[in-house]
């Protein structure tokens, strides 16, 4: 390298090869370097225009440009040599070497311009910077503040050094970037398994109003208000947001519009009580209230909403823990003359019996009412839902003991308007409630007998047969059945929902009902089964099953099931041990069947139903 | 009287023109009603569908529209189908255009 400190001007054409070698990121220069020292150690004849005479003479302009960045790069590495050169400043350089012998690799035709370009650029980078050894100080490059540099000080964006904290924020930037960038593919897939375990997805693409909904819902903080959106999107929105548990102050206040008649808040579990107020402020007009999981909602909330709010019909609160006794007087006091509907769920410290009674004395136009898990109201409380004249839908579960004389007699009492008639989980009601219930009752359309284990087969059959109301379109029994570990088979009379009932309900109401449940209606034989759901019977309004541990189930089940049901959309049958090899015909959703193999739901792709059985039949033969 | 054309004109609300097939446009109920010559909407003689009185339909949010009409018919029977991509800034108000589309319409010219 001393050899050339006498600035030997060589020149010489630049070959093709050079050019080659240029494009490819080697540095002719450097190759120079090497036969430079081949020259000086073998012998001497130093006729390096011979040298340069072996090539093949190429234009002239590239040539000298290309050998006057050559002779750049040798002067600037020379000087550099004297001074004493820090690793990374040589490292810089050889990449710019680099970086424009590619560029005058590409560049075919440049003239005077260029060497200045040149220049001025190679000057830069002699007067950059070089990066200071560790322990040495250097001002922030984003902060300007004084700091020491260490082997691990991070590199800023124009190429300076960040201290500790610009250089935190900086990785945590870029790894948030990392994260949006790599979009975990099995989000999506988890995804769309659930939606088909709820029985919504179908074959297809989802509408377009879902697709939106959803975007919306993932950038849910960026949104400042939501427009002109018609009630039901909102709604939905709102539903969507509670789930994912972002319905925050910030995030209600997208839904609070003066003109809606509705509010309605799946999760309110993160409104505070100056939040509450809001809402009563902003919705004075509201005949509509939802608000569930509404725990931090206090008595002067409801002190607030009945000064504010004059037309409210329908209030459904769940979880108003905080609201005492008096206020509740007091709200019935104000507004139950125009209570229509009322539901009521998850009280635990207040509303006890009496508080039931003055309800349904200052509330005579009640048409609706949903009381559950309210752990004070008892018998006394249901008895007294018996005078409410206009009641039309009624819900109930006490975890308290009511005698079924109670029940029998509500049900004697008002039977014969209910439309709706849902008794969850009184395990001791027998036979005579639903005695009450064929004498009483001319228009159910929806009756849920749940949780029960001392009503009889014998009951539900002559409930059912003869009974003057017309078919029922939803029907729950479920989990009614013998609940003794010694006798897993149940006795002789079969308790709860069996055959004879099971045959006898179908018979009743198959021609219109549309949703069917009678998971673990465990004593319900093989037999009535396969009567029921034979294929030549047909439910044209059933969509919705779900026979979980009833487990005589078996494939020729479920085969007379698609057969018979031809509108069918959802089938859950988890814990049917017999059912095997199912073929799920197109737009129905099997959930629950197991194959260890197979993905816990199995949804039907474009085969028709007949075809589907056929295929079974073919396995099972 | 109505040509069943293959294809269909949506102007949007700002003036702009999309030509689709008629199978996607009729995606969408209220389309569909304002093309049906039973309905007896001016529409159907023209086979072009005006939005210009319509705020929600703007150029931007129709041509998203038109790209769903097509990617829903790609993938009519599939399973584990990809989501189309919505830009943020335009989800909004494809929402409002959605719902509006999706329901009933309004004719703006009724043949008698």
């Amino acid at each position: 390298m001393s050899g050339r400190r006498g600035g030997n001007r060589i020149r010489g054409p630049q070959s093709a090869l050079t050019d080659f070698l240029a494009a490819n990121n080697i540095s002719a220069a450097q190759i120079r370097d090497d036969y430079e020292r081949r020259r000086r150690q073998s012998a001497e004849q130093d006729d390096a225009g011979e040298g340069a005479s072996d090539q093949p003479p190429q234009p002239p302009q590239a040539t000298d440009a290309a050998l006057a960045a050559a002779h750049e790069l040798e002067e600037e590495e020379v000087s550099k040599n004297k001074k004493k050169r820090k690793r990374s400043e040589k490292d810089a350089i050889e990449k710019i070497k680099k970086a424009k012998a590619s560029k005058k690799g590409k560049k075919k035709s440049k003239k005077d311009d260029s060497d200045d370009d040149e220049d001025y650029d190679v000057a830069q980078d002699m007067y950059r910077k070089a990066r200071p050894a560790p322990g040495q100080f250097e001002h922030c490059e984003i902060c300007s503040k004084r700091f020491t540099v260490t082997p691990y000080s991070k590199e800023g964006p124009d190429g300076g050094l960040l201290c500790t904290p610009c250089g935190k924020d900086l990785a945590k930037e870029l790894k948030h970037e990392k994260k949006a960038a790599a979009k975990p593919g099995g989000r999506k897939r988890r995804k769309l398994e659930s939606d088909r375990l709820d029985g919504i997805a179908r074959g297809g693409a989802k509408p377009l109003q879902q697709l939106c909904i959803e975007k919306v819902a993932k950038h849910h903080d960026e949104i400042e208000e939501l427009g002109d959106m018609p009630q039901p999107v909102v709604e939905r929105l709102s539903e969507i947001f509670s789930k994912k548990r972002v319905m925050k102050p910030k995030t209600l206040r997208l839904f609070l519009r003066p003109d809606l008649e509705d509010v309605i808040v799946h999760d309110s579990a993160y409104l505070e009580p100056d939040d509450y107020h809001q809402i009563f402020a902003t919705v004075p007009n509201m005949k509509r209230l939802v608000l569930a999981n509404c725990c931090q909602m206090k008595d002067d909330a409801i002190d607030y909403m009945l000064e504010r709010c004059h037309k409210l019909r329908h209030i459904h609160l769940y979880a108003a823990n905080l609201v005492s006794n008096g206020m509740w007087h007091r709200l019935f006091r104000e507004i139950g003359e125009r209570l229509e509907v009322i539901k009521l769920k998850w009280l635990d410290d207040s509303f006890e019996d009496f508080v039931v009674e003055d309800m349904v004395r200052q509330c005579p136009n009640l048409q609706r009412v949903k009381f559950k898990l309210c752990r004070r109201v008892g018998a006394e409380g249901v008895a007294a839902f018996a005078s409410l004249a206009k009641l039309q839908h009624l819900s109930l579960q006490i975890s308290s003991e009511v005698p079924t004389s109670v029940l029998c007699d509500l049900v004697s009492q008002r039977g014969s308007q209910l439309r709706t008639l849902s008794l969850e989980k009184f395990i001791d009601a027998d036979d005579t409630l639903l005695e009450a219930l064929h004498d009483n009752c001319r228009e159910l359309t929806k009756l849920r007998v749940s949780e029960n284990d001392t009503a009889t087969d014998a009951g539900f059959t002559a409930l059912f047969t003869n009974w003057q109301n017309p078919p029922l379109t939803f029907v729950d029994f479920n989990s009614t059945r013998d609940v003794d570990n010694n006798n897993s088979e149940g006795p002789e009379d079969a308790i709860g929902m069996a055959s004879s009932g099971f045959k006898a309900m179908m018979a009743h109401s198959g021609p219109e009902l549309k949703h069917l449940d009678i998971a673990s209606c465990r004593h319900i034989q093989l037999g009535a089964f396969m009567d029921v759901f034979n294929g030549a019977q047909s439910y044209p309004a059933l969509e919705h099953i779900n026979i979980s541990f009833c487990n005589r189930v078996d494939t020729s089940v479920v085969a007379g099931i698609f057969k018979s049901c031809p509108n069918l959309k959802k089938l859950v049958a988890f814990g049917c041990f017999d059912v095997q090899d199912v073929v799920v015909p197109r737009h129905i959703a099997l959930i629950g069947v197991p194959r260890a193999q197979e993905a816990i739901e199995q949804f039907g792709v474009g085969i028709g139903v007949d075809e589907a059985i056929g295929r079974m039949v073919e396995v099972a033969a | 009287m109505a040509n069943d054309t293959e294809y269909v004109t949506l102007v949007s609300s700002d003036d702009f023109s999309f030509v689709v097939q008629r199978s996607a446009a009729c995606l969408s109920p209220a389309i569909r009603r304002m093309l049906d010559p039973a309905y007896g909407f001016a529409e159907s003689r023209t086979n072009t569908c005006h939005f210009e009185n319509i705020k929600s339909v703007a150029g931007i949010v129709l041509e998203k529209v038109c790209e769903y009409f097509y990617y829903n018919e790609k993938y009519k029977d599939a399973k584990d189908v990809p989501d189309m991509d919505i830009p943020t800034e335009l989800s909004l108000e494809l929402l409002l255009a959605a719902d509006y589309l999706d329901g009933t319409v309004s004719p703006s010219e009724a043949l008698n």
